[in-house]
């Protein structure tokens, strides 16, 4: 260290060693690599999933043997026969991806308005109010938020009360298929909200205007101009909000009342309640090809220019 | 290598001859068991302590019960303190298979688990061989695992699957038949577990069968489940039932009678009964994974060795209201004469057992076939 480099500050000095072992590590020659070594990290948690991909792949060529309960050298197609034969899986299988389809399209109409809303207010205690409203869910995890649904729509409970109150008597909601889509909306709707609100901001508010004093409403703005700027947006989120539902666990669990199981409990089941973990080896590879393939075609169509990237800057 | 052989669907049978030998020896195995226990403890100051024992449990009144019977007095015995953990016992098994599979130290010492899983982790070779505990002797026959020469896990009690009621839906009386959950008046407000754990065996002969049809026919129960299905039954684990007796949300249900007893010591409204057609009746267990320190294994062996002993046994299976493997204990007072507290030939005639081979071969199929019926 040279003598002007002592009669520095702390901080500076901190600074230099701090770059004198970088330089150690990293020298200058390796500079060109540097983009790639940021992207480590990420490409170490991505061979991790791949490689336990690649185990439940290998797992799921493999029958059970219950003589050992260990899965046969054997390699066979058993695992995908059965979840092929046996109807409970069809049925499985069809009420998860309604329940995908349905509560996405519920939550990103229901988001939408909201994240408008927030966006768009001009009173400060009304944007914190729906920011609060956005955020404190992510606070309550997502088995607290099913309870507290089972409170809410219980043969007891709140909104059963007051319509009885209200001389209408009662509804069953609670360990419905409805009951559970309902709990899912709420539990989606943080997190389309949030990806929707980026979206409704890049979208200048003049624009908004010049639609108006060209003549258009309120919905024929909506349709022709908001909804098209939005599109990155919107197909962000519907993909999110698809794919955390397709994969979703809890909800269905305890909102369905063992009447309304999703992939994801047959998957559980069969790794810890019957050790088929080849059967659910295969289910888990099915709903993954499966959520894959419909995200790919959703990118196919409207393209990944909506998610910010246009094809040239790929390029 | 131990190999376990299907046998036929049978009644549980308590011989009447060991029964009785049991009984008249409680006080001299209390003894024998009492002063081995303190012997081997004796010896045991050779063996290094570990700072605790793990132990897998259930949680509510199930690890209460343990950890009164068992685990206090054996901390003030040796001074090794008992952590319970209350990892579900589905979660925990494969935790285990991987452990060892993988040449690790498992994450418990001992697992307190249904005598069907803790079999399939038998037989995948996995647990530690309990033969040489001392406290073995005097238990009833039942307490060996079927289909093992050793003992590969301790089957400490019996549990039955009762029907429970909620008392105010039957002023008349106790039901006498499970057919009862098919009367409109229950529609909506009939609970079983969402396994149908407990139920298959007892569908069979509700749908016209006989045990003799189980494993290879079963779908006299599978038609028997059908028409449950139309009354819209709620499916759950143990703790769904108490919640739903304690919101009047269900008038039956198919539990274990610790659930129900434990509901209502807590004031809840809940009785039970064993139906006509029987109730099915298993057997939980102890063993220990292998893959342990020496010295944490022998202290486990211990752990269990003193939860076999006459007292432990007692407490512990009081507490749970279940009876234990060995015979001549003291009956909670509650329980005694009930039968749902099964320590006769009689109170086990009227119950059905299915064997342990037979699960671990046909209820994941069974599991499955439950699930087709009622979510399809």
């Amino acid at each position: 260290m040279t003598t002007s480099a002592r009669n520095r500050s702390p901080l500076l000095r901190l600074l230099f060693a701090a770059e004198a072992v970088r330089a150690a590590i990293w020298p200058q020659r390796m500079r060109p690599a540097t983009g790639w070594a940021f992207l480590l990290p990420a490409v170490l948690l991505v061979a991790i999933l791949v490689a336990g991909m690649a185990y439940m792949v290998d797992a799921s060529f493999h029958e059970l043997d219950r003589s050992t309960f260990r899965l046969t050298e054997e390699y066979s197609l058993t695992n995908y026969e059965t979840v092929l034969e046996r109807p409970f899986y069809s049925t499985i299988i069809i009420r998860t991806v309604l329940a995908a389809v349905i509560v996405t399209a519920i939550t990103l109409v229901l988001a939408f308005p909201y994240a408008y809303a927030m966006v768009r207010t001009k009173r400060a205690a009304t944007r914190k109010l729906l920011l609060i409203g956005l955020f404190l869910p992510f606070f309550i995890g997502q088995v607290v938020r099913a309870y507290g649904w089972l409170i809410v729509l219980g043969q007891e409970g709140l909104l059963n009360s007051t319509l009885t109150w209200m001389g209408l008597g009662t509804v069953k909601l609670i360990y419905t298929y409805p009951g559970v889509l309902i709990g899912l909306v709420q539990y989606m709707l943080p997190f389309a909200v949030l990806m929707l609100a980026p979206a409704v901001t890049a979208v200048p508010e003049e624009v908004e205007l010049a639609s108006d004093s060209l003549g258009a409403g309120w919905f024929a703005t909506l349709w022709h101009v908001l909804l098209p700027m939005t599109k990155p947006g919107l197909v962000a989120a519907g993909v999110v909000v698809f794919t955390l539902t397709i994969t979703d666990y809890a909800m269905p669990e305890i909102m369905g009342g063992g009447t309304s199981d999703f992939i994801a409990s047959a998957i559980y089941d069969g790794y810890f309640s019957t050790d088929e973990q080849g059967l659910s080896s295969a289910l888990a590879v099915l709903l993954v090809l499966g959520a894959t393939t419909v995200v790919g075609v959703v990118f196919a169509l409207v393209g990944v220019g909506t998610l910010g990237y246009s094809a040239r800057r790929l390029r | 290598m131990t190999k376990t052989t299907l046998t036929g669907t049978r009644r549980f049978l308590l011989p009447r001859r060991r029964l009785l030998a049991g009984a008249g020896a409680l006080g001299a195995s209390a003894t024998i068991g009492g002063s081995a226990l303190l012997s081997r403890l004796a010896r045991a100051q050779d063996v290094e302590k570990p700072e605790e024992i793990i132990v897998r449990a259930w949680g509510g009144v199930w690890v209460e019960s343990l950890d009164a019977g068992v685990s206090q007095p054996f901390t003030a015995a040796t001074g090794i303190a008992v952590r319970h953990d209350l990892t579900e016992d589905n979660e925990i098994r494969p935790r285990i298979w991987s452990a060892v599979d993988q040449g690790r130290v498992p994450p418990i010492h001992v697992n307190w688990d249904t005598t069907t899983n803790a079999t399939k982790s038998a037989l995948r070779g996995v647990t530690e061989d309990l033969s040489d505990l001392a406290n073995l002797e005097g238990l009833l026959p039942a307490a060996q695992p079927a289909g093992f020469d050793s003992y590969p896990i301790v089957n400490t009690y019996s549990y039955v699957y009762v029907l429970a009621y909620r008392e105010e839906a039957f002023p008349e009386g106790p039901p006498t038949s499970w057919n009862v959950m098919l009367e409109e008046r229950f529609k909506g407000r009939v609970a079983l577990y969402d396994d149908g754990i407990g139920f298959h065996p007892v569908a069979v002969i509700l749908g016209g069968g006989t045990i003799d049809d189980i494993p290879d026919n079963m779908e006299p129960g599978w038609d028997w489940l059908r028409r449950l299905k139309a009354q819209e039954p709620l499916l759950g684990e143990d703790p769904d039932f108490t919640t739903w007796f304690q919101n009047g949300e269900i008038d039956v249900a198919c539990t274990i009678i610790s659930n129900a007893r434990e509901a209502k010591m807590n004031g809840i409204p809940v009785a039970w009964t064993v139906p006509q057609e029987g109730a099915k009746v298993d057997t939980d267990g102890l063993w220990i994974p292998k893959g342990l320190p020496e010295n944490e294994l022998y202290w486990a062996k211990e752990y269990v060795n003193f939860a076999l002993s006459p007292a432990a046994m007692e407490t512990w299976c009081n507490g749970l209201g279940l009876p234990p493997t060995r015979p001549g204990l003291t009956p909670p007072e509650d329980l005694a004469g009930d039968p749902a507290y099964p320590t006769t030939q009689e109170d086990f005639a009227r119950l059905i057992s299915v064997p342990t081979p037979v699960l671990v071969e046909h209820e994941a199929d069974w599991f499955a076939k439950f699930n087709e019926i009622m979510q399809g």
